[in-house]
């Protein structure tokens, strides 16, 4: 099957200034792909490569096995695109943006009245119909934007950096979209520069810096490559103290903190007394599966009695979850 | 059923919704209502009652109006499409329209046309005050007519100068601000021309120079770019008894026919206008089709560096 895109020696300069490098590329149909790197990477340039708004300088890029720069009328018909920004017009109703787009694309008024209603109703704007574009919250806009890029029941979408400027819960809203969008059978590309964004919503993840790929394939193989430590969480109910001094002098823990204590204070040095606990620390681990595992069974071997030990999965954003109850 | 151009609709309907719309129409006709007013009670004290004063009153009225419509066609068309694909950059929807599936030829001509719906309908706000001009007597339907062609014919041009400009830079306040300076560019400058050049052949050059047909064609084709100039050589050459359409112009050599500066104004602006038009369309395309070629002859250029 032809990959929904593949790019073959991509490259752009702008002057002097090399922006894309050789880039190869390849989306498999039905994915959603993560394209993540720095700042000034080039993930805009590969996506505005990518739906015809900018000729490559050489190379060659191609979506559904049809070039950029040949057919870029076939192309756009296949592409839709959300740019890292928002363009609004004033005195423009949610609905007349979206009509005016389903024009743009030669839709027939009459599916045109139907589609609009049912893009509203998935991406939860349905309530927000005859509101100005303008009074939308950002939240709100970056999904009218997503609708829009959908009038034309694109196969490819290409978003660029939705996810910035959302709070926790938009951000999970719209992983649920794009679940639901990958069911319908669309392929995704996705771009951001924070990895554990993308690594939750993604199937598939390309790295990039300064114009060249440094790896790509899918998400849990990348993952295991890119994070060389983990955090692991360890309660202990008894020989707190010897536990401690155990994951200290271990080679494979870089660092280790009692859970609710500030780095660096007091309390930190006098020894753990059972009589207080039962204690939590976490150890910045840099060891692989079998390490943890024999860290373990050292742990009680020497006496350490544990009831729970656990690598973190939760980060800052399930706590904010837990928080706010998202009410938009 | 043939849809109409998405841009057309689109701009139409937000240009018409805000209240800027109301206001320029409001300021253009107050503006003219009060130059024509100031004119009939400065002259209608001065011609006295003879047999004349009306249709002197009424070609002056004509002429103040025609001429204050003119001036404003000329600065406002070129503010009204100046804004119009800056604006749409600036406001960064230019990458969506141009990734749709509408053509380069579709954005530009929407433009075009939801701005000059606008100027036509400054145009024909002026008739009902040319009708009163008329009452009054001392013009024809012909001086009428010519002046709207050449009303409608400055505002295709000048408007088509502004989106020039517009498709060209990338933002509103930059192409607004060169398309007024080429609009006081080309109002001040070719008079400007005319008068250096007259005195310089008036005081050296030989009469059959003058006499040649040749410089004649090019004379009227200089004093043709200039709507005020064109649309007043025509005037004066109608009260003189003239045809609307053609001159014939009497040297010591020869007679020369030459077309009306009116028709000959028309023509080069229609022309210029379609120049610019075409000059739009392709800087409103962003990857050109053939850009395989360009790309290559720009590498054997860089590898010729
Ligand atoms: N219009 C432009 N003119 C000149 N250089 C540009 C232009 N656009 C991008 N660049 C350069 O190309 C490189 C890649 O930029 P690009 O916008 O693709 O990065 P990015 O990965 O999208 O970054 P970000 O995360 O900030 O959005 C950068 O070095 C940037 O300076
Ligand atoms: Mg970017």
């Amino acid at each position: 099957m032809t990959p929904i895109v593949e790019t073959r020696d991509l490259t752009r300069r702008y002057g002097p200034n090399l922006a894309l490098d050789h880039l190869n590329l390849t989306v498999p149909e039905g994915a959603i792909f993560g394209f993540i790197g720095p700042n000034g990477a080039g993930k805009t340039t590969t996506m505005r490569i990518l739906t015809t708004l900018l000729p490559p300088t050489s190379g060659e890029a191609r979506v559904a096995g049809v070039s950029v720069t040949r057919e870029p009328r076939t192309v756009r018909r296949l592409v839709g695109f959300m740019p890292d920004f928002f363009g609004v017009y004033d005195n423009m109703k949610s609905w007349e943006y979206l009509d005016f787009f389903g024009r743009s694309y030669g839709i027939p008024a009459q599916r045109r009245q139907q589609l609009i209603g049912e893009l509203l109703e998935l991406v939860d704007l349905a309530h927000k119909r005859d509101e100005p574009v303008m009074s939308l919250s950002r939240g709100m806009k970056q999904r009218l934007s997503l609708a829009r890029s959908m009038m034309h029941d694109p196969r490819l979408l290409i978003l660029d950096e939705p996810a910035s400027g959302l709070d926790p819960r938009a951000r999970i809203e719209l992983r649920e979209l794009l679940k639901e969008l990958r069911a319908m059978g669309k392929t995704i590309m996705i771009s951001s520069h924070i990895l554990t964004e993308l690594a939750e919503m993604c199937t598939h993840i390309g790295i990039i810096e300064r114009g060249k790929l440094l790896a790509a394939g899918e998400v849990q193989e990348i993952l295991r490559t890119m994070r060389p430590h983990r955090i692991v969480e360890i309660r202990v109910v008894a020989g707190a103290a010897r536990a401690e001094e155990l994951l200290r002098t271990h080679p494979d823990v870089l660092e280790l903190r009692r859970e609710g204590a500030r780095a660096g204070s007091d309390d930190e040095k006098a020894p753990l007394d059972d009589e207080t606990g039962p204690h939590t620390l976490l150890a910045d681990f840099a060891g692989d599966e079998h390490a943890l595992g024999d860290l373990l069974a050292l742990l009680i071997a020497e006496g350490v009695r544990i009831s729970h030990f656990a690598e973190q999965s939760g980060d800052l954003e399930d706590i904010f979850l837990h928080v706010t109850k998202g009410i938009v | 059923m043939l849809e109409l151009n998405p841009i057309l609709v689109k701009d139409l309907r937000s240009r018409m919704r805000g209240a800027r719309a109301y206001f320029l129409l409001t300021i253009y006709l107050l503006i003219l209502a009060g130059v024509t007013l100031l004119l009939y009670a400065a002259i209608s004290g001065d011609i006295g009652s003879d047999l004349n004063a009306g249709r002197r009153i009424g070609q002056a009225l004509f002429f103040t109006i025609a001429t204050v419509a003119l001036i404003e066609v000329c600065l406002i068309t070129p503010v009204l499409t100046s804004g119009s694909i800056a604006g749409e950059k600036e406001r960064q929807t230019y990458d969506l329209l141009v990734a749709s599936l509408l053509t380069p030829w579709q954005i530009v001509w929407g433009k075009l046309v939801s701005a000059l719906a606008f100027a036509l309908l400054l145009i024909t706000a002026i008739v009902p005050v040319m009708s009163l001009a008329f009452l009054f007597g001392g013009v024809g339907l012909t001086e009428v007519l010519i002046a709207i062609v050449g009303l409608i014919v400055t505002a295709v041009l000048y408007a088509t100068i502004g989106l020039f400009w517009s498709a060209l830079l990338n933002s509103s306040l930059g192409a607004t601000s060169f398309a007024i300076g080429t609009v006081i560019a080309l109002l001040l400058g070719i008079p400007f021309l005319i008068v250096i050049a007259s005195l310089i052949l008036g005081s050296s050059a030989p009469s059959d120079l003058l006499d040649s047909a040749w410089f004649i064609y090019l004379s009227r084709f200089v004093a043709a770019l200039h709507p005020f100039i064109a649309l007043g050589a025509t005037a004066s050459q109608l009260s003189g008894g003239g045809n609307p359409f053609f001159e014939v112009v009497r040297t010591s050599a020869t007679n020369v026919v030459v077309p009306s500066p009116w028709v000959l104004y028309t023509a080069l602006s229609l022309l210029f206008s379609a120049a610019l038009l075409a000059a739009s369309v392709r800087l409103a395309q962003p990857v050109q089709p053939g850009a395989d070629r360009q790309k290559r002859s720009r590498k054997v250029v860089e590898a010729e560096s």
